[in-house]
């Protein structure tokens, strides 16, 4: 089976943008010319998060995810203040694959998981986890890491597997942005815990960082934002260094 | 010919808007069908199907499609859970009847490992289908956790964690893909053009 790379836009609409650890933000383009110009370098997915709206409490701006998914004949996974399943059911008719929920799961609702599930099936449900490391375990954060939940990430990683969530999207609070290669045990331990599957992101800062993760964690994805939008590697210098190191990616 | 594809609109779950754009993108015109009396106005059917099999099954029942679709002629294209469905039997939350159009069952996978199954995956020719030619060994985009269990009209299979699975049937003007054409980049686009020109010389 091979490892999905998947191109992760981070946006303020109207704009995507690189948080630095999820604090600060520049201005790196337009989604939609982002999304299609990783499309066309082979990513196998793009993932759309939103990721101030939840924080602002703002409703999901729905023209610029249309605008990116029109550009798209990949799966196209969109999140940032999904509050409800009417905000599920909008996202998919104007071309989302997968919904990303995290915020409204963790602080209020996680029934919200099971109810989707149930309503639009399991793979179209990913719980994203944003984890930061006190000690000997991790905590979820919210809103881009600004806010504590006080929820154990191994302990919500299970729970959201129970609750019919297809995927994980695995954030670090620590790494990301940073560009120092990705929380290894953090990886490591959630994919070893949940028979879901998982995508890793944040701290990708080289080729090398991205074997490093699929060779020790495992995950079935990685998603990759700043070495693409910075232009350092492409998507196809990913695939083909991995090709090189003997881990399967598709074409 | 006109080849107006319509797509079976049921439910609130769809990813129409992403099987109409891939099939506007192969050259073809859709129609959205809202009611089973549209059928006369295309020339083929495409099933998409999001969610779980008793739902769709539910949804495709209380907008009055079942009928319709048991008694149609025309070339039929069930999309993931919109091929399952094509089954005389599904087992996704229980037991329900399925459309029967194909005779199969839908079962869980038996893997115990990574189940939904996602991602691009090869798929493995083994029996003439039109829909996939020019397409052998090509990779589409699977997102699921059940398969069809059918030893009669299998045109392709796909290997996920050592288990072979059908990946694409046929049966006369019944097909059906496990994958999403619509996900599956150009391949996915030819495999749409080649639904579009069935049956032309």
């Amino acid at each position: 089976m091979t490892v999905r790379i998947i191109a992760k836009l981070d946006i303020k609409p109207p704009y995507v943008v690189k948080p630095v650890h999820f604090e600060g933000l520049r201005k790196m383009g337009d989604p939609s010319e982002l999304a299609k110009k990783y499309y066309e370098q082979g990513a196998d997915e793009v993932v759309y998060i939103d990721i101030v709206s939840s924080l602002y409490q703002r409703n999901i701006i729905f023209d610029e995810i249309e605008r990116t998914a029109n550009e798209l004949f990949i799966p196209f996974g969109v999140g940032g203040a999904v509050r409800s399943v009417d905000d599920f059911s909008k996202l998919f008719h104007i071309g989302a694959d997968k919904v990303v929920i995290n915020t409204y799961a963790v602080q209020e609702n996680p029934d919200i998981i099971n109810n989707a599930a149930k309503i639009f099936g399991n793979q179209a449900v990913v719980v994203n986890i944003e984890a930061k490391k006190w000690g000997d375990y991790w905590e979820c954060y919210t809103d881009c890491g600004r806010i504590q939940s006080g929820k154990n990430v191994l302990e919500w990683a299970k729970e959201v597997e129970d609750r019919g969530a297809g995927e994980i999207l695995l954030q670090s609070v620590d790494s990301d942005g940073r560009n120092r290669g990705f929380d290894l045990e953090l990886c490591k331990q959630v994919v070893d815990l949940v028979n879901i599957p998982v995508v890793v992101s944040s701290g990708a800062g080289s080729l090398e960082d991205i074997k490093k993760v699929i060779e020790y964690a495992k995950p079935s994805g990685v998603a990759i934002a700043s070495l693409l939008h910075y232009d350092k590697n492409t998507i196809k210098d990913i695939k083909d260094y991995l090709r090189k190191n003997n881990i399967e990616v598709s074409k | 010919m006109s080849n107006i594809i319509g797509i079976v609109n049921y439910g609130i779950a769809g990813n129409i808007h992403s099987i109409k754009k891939a099939i506007e993108a192969a050259g073809g015109k859709t129609l959205i069908i809202n009611k089973p009396k549209q059928f006369n106005e295309v020339d083929r059917l495409v099933l998409p199907g999001v969610g779980s099999f008793i739902d769709a099954m539910q949804e495709l029942e209380n907008d009055g499609f079942i009928e319709p679709l048991k008694n149609n002629k025309k070339p039929i294209l069930g999309i993931c859970l919109g091929m399952q469905i094509l089954a005389t039997v599904g087992f996704e939350y229980g037991e329900t009847k399925g459309l029967g159009l194909i005779k199969a069952e839908i079962r869980p996978m038996p893997v115990s490992a990574n189940v939904p199954h996602v991602g691009f995956n090869t798929i493995d020719v083994v029996n003439d289908n039109e829909l996939l030619y020019g397409l052998e060994n090509e990779e589409f985009y699977f997102m699921h956790s059940y398969t069809v269990i059918n030893f009669h009209d299998v045109s392709s299979t796909t290997t996920y964690h050592n288990h072979q699975f059908v990946s694409a049937i046929k049966n006369s003007n019944i097909y059906g893909v496990q994958f999403h054409p619509e996900k599956s980049r150009s391949a996915g686009i030819k495999l749409f053009q080649n639904f579009i020109n069935l049956g032309e010389a």
